[in-house]
């Protein structure tokens, strides 16, 4: 357990490191303005409903939405000039997903340290306490012995 | 062995308070917080250029009205709240002449909305049709009834969620330099 638990949490957080850099560095293909107008959709909450985006819901509220998302990418703002329009109208709470992507890995940053404290205790506590006593059985030829009465035992 | 280890479990414990004490307060924090309220961004900001025909097939532009307290308010004719609400606007223009009230129609038909003036009072202000939602993405609008106050220099000053009644348009007409 000791000699295993550090490479797999140093090779845990490698694995996960290099996922976000994938994801970062991936390049996305370029969005037609439909495309474009269907994401922002899902990313705006529908004003009078509960709980569902603009793209989901079928009342005339969020029909309105898509309209203006419509209008305003065609009139050549940005997506991000669209998502900027409606919060400056409405407020933040308009946006179904955080401004800021960082906040999603940070449920997966506490999993990964939770984990690794929890290692770090559980070894610093099986750790056997330091002594001068040797434990029986761990002198070359001790070991030597228990070698051969297995292999016998095995024959 | 009274020392070291004693001391560093009693460390250990300190995590446990230091943890939970914020969050129990951010949870209790919560409890007085009312879900219905919805800040507005549009508070101490210009009004918004309201730009529409009205239901008597005029051009409105809200710059007529510039230089006076406006109150702006957004109703339906199949909104139930906006009739006892309709009598709280009645009075209040009455009341104070100064006073421009602007109706922004909210998912409606014309013909609902001359049914409901035609039964409840017509005050004479411009009523705005708004059929492609426009006005009502400008305001940031949930649902009717809402209300938005603007004093003399343009600059909204409150918005009201739901019905009014006349004790909440006193407060917030106050709030827009508009004094019984």
């Amino acid at each position: 357990m000791r000699r295993i638990g550090l490479p797999l949490a140093i090779g845990a957080v490698l694995a996960l490191a290099g996922l976000v850099l994938v994801e970062a560095l991936r390049p996305s293909a370029p969005l037609t303005q439909d495309e474009q107008a269907a994401a922002i959709a899902a990313e705006l909450r529908c004003p009078d409903c509960q709980a569902l985006s603009v793209a989901e819901s079928d009342t005339a509220a969020a029909a309105a939405f898509r309209r203006e998302i419509a209008d305003l990418l065609a009139a050549g703002r940005t997506p991000e000039q669209v998502r900027s329009h409606f919060v400056a109208r409405y407020g933040g709470w308009i946006l179904l997903t955080p401004p800021n992507p960082l906040v999603w890995w940070v449920p997966i940053a506490a999993i990964v340290l939770g984990i690794a404290l929890l290692a770090w205790w559980l070894l610093r506590v099986r750790r056997p306490a330091k002594s001068g006593v040797e434990p029986p059985g761990s002198s070359d030829a001790a070991r030597a012995r228990v070698h051969e009465e297995i292999e016998q035992f095995d024959a | 062995m009274p020392g070291p280890p004693r001391r560093r479990l009693s460390l250990g414990w300190l995590a446990l308070p230091v943890v939970l004490v914020p969050l129990g307060w951010l949870l209790f924090a919560g409890l007085g917080r009312d879900p219905r309220e919805i800040p507005s961004p549009l508070i101490g900001h210009p009004l918004p250029t309201l730009e529409a025909m009205t239901l008597d097939g005029d051009a409105f532009a809200s710059a007529s009205v510039a230089g006076h307290p406006i109150v702006v308010n957004i109703w339906a004719s199949w909104c139930t709240p906006c009739i006892d609400e309709h009598a709280v606007l009645l009075d209040a223009a009455d009341a104070h002449p100064e006073l421009h009230v602007v109706g922004v129609i909210y998912q409606d038909t014309a013909d609902g909305a001359r049914r409901f003036l035609a039964r409840y009072g017509d005050g004479g202000w411009p009523n705005l049709l708004d059929d492609n939602g426009r006005i009502a993405i400008d305001l940031g609008v949930t649902g009717p009834p809402e209300t938005v106050f603007v004093d003399a220099r343009g600059i909204v000053r409150a918005r009201h969620i739901g019905p009014l009644t006349a004790d909440v348009m006193a407060t917030l007409l106050s709030g827009i330099g508009v004094s019984p």
